[in-house]
């Protein structure tokens, strides 16, 4: 919303005031300001010329050849060629002379003028429209002055063209109805400067009897008042310069007077109105019902809307003439025809009016005002504030009868009690009474002292909204003290460690280990799955978490696990050309930390159950497999965070398709599954775009603090020498590697100590579907140094059984 | 017999030898059980007992002499090869080998982190909640009336309710999680302090561009305890942003208006730019909006289990992509998503 300086200096004194002081004591006290500009910028060059005479050009039918006359200050008469068809003999005009330049506007840069020759007539200047002052679009002839005006005198000192413009930002007035127009802003500014607040100017006697339409309100929910007043002698003319720049200034396009006025009143108090012109009206009655389902109607902009059971209509008997406080029909125009208005001054339901403004996404300036929830005293005032003005302009104009108000409307007693002792708490300050009450009273609240503070009456217009309860006054005293003001204290209290939420931290050391010591890096992927790279994956068969107004229809679902959109991560980096880090070629390892949602599973408050993961992928283009690289590191990462894992068991990736389904293992702490590394699925990397050389793994950061962190345990150091020794079995490609290491672990009971794989041999020296695993036993016993006969027996052991696990013991 | 007879040509073999092998075989040969130094020192026994004495101590004379070349040899040998190791004639310490694979963390995770650090080393506890969240805790117990225009969705993602069950969303801030610990704190311990700092993924209907992301990082701060005010907002909020910004900070209060703060206001610092002189990043204004805060709203606490009566808070919330592009100077809110590695490996910082 745009404010003028010269409309609030209407309402409230704001002499010796700069328009930038102004903006800063309103962003400290009130709203923010987004800027302030001049309007009427670069127009101090331009005089009051007076035009002596008026020649047809001797070569061009539309031109005319003037002598005009600046005053003798500057140079006196100047021969100046026209173009436009107003121009005539005796008129004041905007001068611009040769040298100087007109503002810059519509993206177009200024203009400088020059002397030069139109058709063989030399020009010395310009006789300017208002679109060339840019104070309007009005380009169909010249701006022509009060006959009055002083010949060489500043344009500028002889109308009231320049003003300061100030840009609100509107979303910090949201919650203020009161701030919707300048006269709330005035309010502000004289609580602001301690100045008094002019009232408006008194209201024109209506006729006691007379011409009335008559009105019928059927949903009061939807509209607790209703003000209609019929007025004749309307001249439906071009508004006074003064009128119309004042509307330009702030945004506000001109049209007639009549709708200029509405528009004026509206920016004035934030009253929205509606001029219907009475021929339409006829006798009435003015109906205000709810729309019936599949209604509709074309609005002021050509539109025809459909309607719903919830929007708002006003009509004509059962005619629908008008959204309810959002915009008018297209039939209800005032145009220069218009001699005899109807006058609405309503106020309307605020959600109502925001919903049907939201869901036909028409916002208007009175949608906007309507749904902040203005004060219903607003509608009389507004309707009187509008004949005021009009019989200003327009001494015909009267009102042909009294203001109807079927509804009428009592103002609402509302007190809040503010407490001396609350006061100080909330602001940390504590402060006079007398300036207490000096705030509120400034702010037009009343206010009684009381043992214990203060009683506050609060006003209409503060009350439908923003006003509810203490802390609300003890906003409106810190913010016109200034928060500013108060000084700065250091909390008090008792030292006491927070509480550790152990899942946070567990997560940032996994990503700190895994980005800085692994080498992975960490993406974000959003919380949206497209449907594609489901469907890649094989998982749009499952139960996701759907939004109802997604940001794309293919990007409705909720992720359940976090792999598939860090493989699609991982494939538009090789498609990229990731520069990757190993010498071979490029690749990619990526880690992801993020939340799924299972739709099928329900927790607390009916929300779908949450899972919280750590995912990999490490996908390599130079042929090797990186599966057991990121076996390793996982291992690794896991026993850098405290939670070491064992990775031996075979694992089938039930709920998660792009998991290979004969090539993964499970990550186990005591047991139970934490996650799992595996290699992708060659169909799921087919979809992808991916090599078949990727592998990933998941975490699922919940389970594995489940189970609880290592922590060590002292044993006496062994006094007696271990006893490595050397077993080589033969088995076949498909024998698992864990499960054959766990024999040699249970054959040799407590001797064992340690077992480790450290070959696995495939080669011509052994039979074809054949492999060898090699590995270390360490023995040892706690009460003796073992010998050579230990180790025989031990191996006798294992010769003897390795049939178990299907093997045979080598050499 | 003349027991020297030999130690010139025995010095001499020591003398000869060209290397540590010929060495150790020609003092086999003179010094082994059966070497011929050895011999000469065993042949004193067949002598005639006054003999005896001069023999042995020329004989041990030679075997001394001998045995010192010996090992001065030797210290010779092992003195070149080591001159030989160090000469390293073929090694290129600046040759290239296979590198460690560098990673690096998300860059809101850096930042993040380290807002973690500073919140945490003053005593406020770090919490999470729910992304997918209830309407309740969204809204209803944050103040947002039903009729509020944020809970519309242009401006909110809301879910499609399962199996006819209540209609969810994607929390449009990080508050909800106020209200959820402050009931966990009641339920666990009874009202009292708390000090609590949320940093999440936030969402909200919007259209991305270079500016405007639906997926943001937010993080919340709260501070519940009896008599706390608006003056321990002011002296907390600039403590912590001394310590993030890094500089001496001027900080100014103004008022903002979120439903769940009573008074709400937004809290802008100097601008680093110009000194607060004014420039196009502040808007000439001289001050840049950082932080909006406020005092809890009273049915706030009262959501959360604390008498609005007994305790008072305040509540404060930092938009961490803003803070992110401000501090690396990022010009593009999109980059953060999407894991483009040639954006990620920029940032390769290590935690303090």
């Amino acid at each position: 919303m745009k404010l003028s300086l010269s409309w609030l200096a209407e309402h409230v004194d704001l002499s010796g005031l700069e328009p930038q002081q102004i903006l800063k004591d309103l962003s400290m006290s009130t709203a923010e300001i987004e800027g302030v500009q001049q309007f009427g910028q670069g127009l101090e060059c331009l005089l009051v010329g007076h035009v002596r005479a008026a020649e047809k050009h001797p070569d061009a039918d539309k031109l005319s050849v003037c002598q005009v006359d600046l005053g003798p200050q500057h140079g006196g008469v100047q021969q100046i060629v026209c173009g436009a068809p107003n121009v005539a003999r005796g008129q004041r005009v905007v001068v611009i002379r040769p040298g100087d330049s007109l503002p810059e506007q519509g993206g177009k840069g200024a203009l400088k003028i020059k002397v030069g020759k139109i058709r063989g007539v030399e020009s010395h200047g310009m006789i300017c429209s208002e679109a060339e002052l840019g104070l309007s679009s009005d380009h169909d002839g010249i701006l022509v002055l009060p006959p009055d005006a002083p010949i060489g005198a500043r344009f500028v000192d002889v109308l009231p063209v320049q003003d300061w413009v100030f840009e609100i930002d509107n979303k910090s007035i949201n919650h203020r109805p009161d701030l919707w127009g300048h006269y709330g802003f005035a309010r502000e500014l004289a609580a602001i400067y301690g100045r008094p607040l002019r009232s408006l100017p008194p209201p024109p006697t209506l006729p006691a009897r007379g011409a009335t339409v008559p009105i019928e309100v059927e949903d009061r929910v939807g509209c607790p008042r209703y003000c209609g007043l019929v007025i004749d002698g309307v001249r439906a003319e071009k508004s006074p310069p003064a009128l119309r720049w004042r509307l330009q200034a702030v945004g506000q396009r001109a049209i007639n007077l009549p709708v200029d006025l509405t528009n004026y009143v509206l920016l004035e108090l934030g009253q929205p109105l509606h001029a219907f012109d009475l021929e339409h009206v006829g006798s009435g009655p003015i109906r205000v019902r709810r729309a019936k389902s599949g209604e509709s109607l074309t609005t002021l902009d050509g539109q025809a809307r459909k309607l719903t059971d919830q929007d708002l209509l006003v009509c004509v008997g059962t005619r629908p003439e008008a959204l309810a406080g959002i915009m008018g029909g297209a039939g209800t125009m005032v145009g220069g025809g218009t001699t005899r208005l109807f006058l609405e001054a309503a106020n309307f339901h605020a959600a109502t009016v925001r919903k049907t403004s939201m869901r036909l996404g028409l916002r208007t300036d009175a949608s906007a005002r309507f749904e902040k929830a203005q004060d219903p005293a607003n509608a009389s005032l507004g309707a009187l504030r509008f004949l005021q003005l009009l019989q200003q302009h327009c001494p015909t104009a009267t009102a042909a009868g009294p203001l109807a108000d079927p509804l009428g409307w009592v103002e609402p007693q509302k007190t809040v009690a503010l407490r001396r002792e609350r006061l100080a708490l909330k602001l940390g300050i504590e402060l006079p009474d007398e300036r207490v009450a000096g705030i509120l009273q400034a702010l037009q609240f009343g206010v009684q002292t009381t043992p214990v503070g203060f009683t506050v009456a609060v006003p209409s217009f503060r009350a439908t909204k923003d006003i509810a309860h203490e802390d609300d006054l003890i906003e409106e005293v810190g913010r016109m003290f200034r928060y500013d003001n108060i000084p700065e204290r250091p909390l008090r209290g008792t030292i006491a460690p927070p509480p550790r939420h152990d899942e946070l931290f567990l997560v940032r050391r996994l990503l700190e280990v895994a980005c800085l010591d692994l080498g992975c890096s960490e993406a974000y992927n959003y919380s949206f799955v497209p449907d594609a790279v489901l469907a890649a994956c094989g998982a749009d068969a499952h139960a996701y978490v759907r939004v109802q107004n997604p940001v794309a229809p293919e990007q409705a679902r909720i992720r359940r696990h976090v792999l598939p959109s860090l493989l699609q991560s991982a494939a538009n980096n090789l498609a990229g050309g990731a520069v990757g880090h190993s010498a071979g070629g490029a690749e990619v390892l990526l880690c992801e930390h993020g939340k799924g949602y299972h739709a099928e599973m329900r927790a607390d408050h009916d929300l779908p159950h949450e899972v919280r993961e750590v995912a990999f992928v490490h996908s390599r283009r130079d042929g090797l497999h990186p599966f057991l690289e990121l076996r390793a590191n996982l291992e690794r990462l896991l026993q850098r965070v405290g939670h070491p894992a064992t990775m031996a068991r075979v694992w089938h990736g039930k709920d998660q398709p792009w998991v290979h389904p004969n090539a993964a293992v499970a990550i186990d702490r005591d047991g139970s599954p934490v996650g799992y590394v595996a290699h992708l699925h060659p169909g799921v990397a087919r979809a992808m775009n991916l090599p078949s050389t990727t592998a990933i793994a998941c975490l699922d950061v919940r389970a594995l603090l489940a189970n609880g962190r290592r922590t060590a345990h002292y044993q006496a150091v062994p006094t007696f020498p271990v006893l490595p020794v050397d077993v080589a079995l033969l088995v076949d490609s498909g024998v698992q590697a864990s499960a054959v290491a766990e024999f040699l672990r249970t054959v040799g009971r407590k001797l064992v100590r340690d077992v480790q794989l450290f070959e696995v041999y495939r080669g011509e020296r052994l039979p074809p579907g054949k492999k060898s695993l090699n590995f270390t036993v360490t023995l040892g016993a706690d009460d003796r140094t073992l010998t050579d006969e230990d180790e025989s027996r031990y191996l006798g052991k294992v010769r003897d059984q390795a049939a178990q696990v299907g093997a045979e013991l080598r050499g | 017999m003349d027991p020297t007879a030999q130690r010139d040509s025995w010095l001499a073999q020591v003398a000869a030898a060209a290397d540590e092998a010929a060495l150790a075989a020609v003092e086999t040969r003179l010094l082994a059980a059966e070497g011929e130094l050895t011999q000469l020192l065993r042949s004193v026994t067949s002598l005639p007992k006054e003999q005896r004495p001069a023999f042995g101590k020329a004989a041990n004379g030679v075997k001394q002499a001998v045995e010192a070349a010996i090992a001065a040899a030797r210290t010779g040998f092992a003195a070149r090869a080591l001159q030989r190791e160090l000469a390293q004639p073929d090694f290129d310490p600046t040759e290239a080998a296979p590198a460690p694979r560098r990673g690096a963390l998300h860059p809101i995770t850096i930042v993040q982190n380290e807002l973690v650090d500073l919140f945490t080393s003053l005593g406020f506890q770090w919490q999470d909640g729910p992304e997918v969240e209830s309407e309740y805790f969204n809204f209803d117990a944050l103040n947002i009336p039903a009729d509020h225009p944020a809970r519309e969705s242009q401006d909110t993602f809301w879910c499609e309710p399962i199996d006819g069950g209540r209609r969810h969303l994607l929390r449009t801030h990080t508050s909800p999680v106020q209200v959820r610990t402050m009931q966990r704190f009641v339920k666990e311990h009874g009202p009292g302090p708390l000090k609590v700092i949320v940093p999440g993924r936030c969402f909200r209907s919007e259209t991305v561009d270079k500016s405007h992301e639906h997926t943001f990082y937010q993080m919340e701060g709260l501070v519940v305890d009896r008599g706390v005010s608006t003056a321990n907002l002011i002296y907390t909020m600039k403590t912590c942003l001394r310590q993030i910004l890094k500089r001496d900070v001027k900080v100014r209060l103004r008022p903002g208006f979120f439903p769940f703060v009573e008074p709400g206001f937004e809290l802008d610092v100097n601008c680093p730019f110009c000194q607060g002189r004014g420039c196009s990043v502040c808007k000439r204004s001289g001050w840049i909006e950082i932080l909006p805060c406020g005092m809890v709203h009273p049915n706030v606490l009262q959501q959360g289990g604390y008498d609005p009566e007994q305790f008072t808070g305040f509540a404060f919330g930092m938009g961490l992509q803003r803070v992110v592009m401000l501090r690396y100077g990022i010009d593009d809110i999109r980059q953060f998503m999407g894991g483009d590695m040639r954006f990620l490996r920029q940032f390769p910082e290590v935690p303090r």
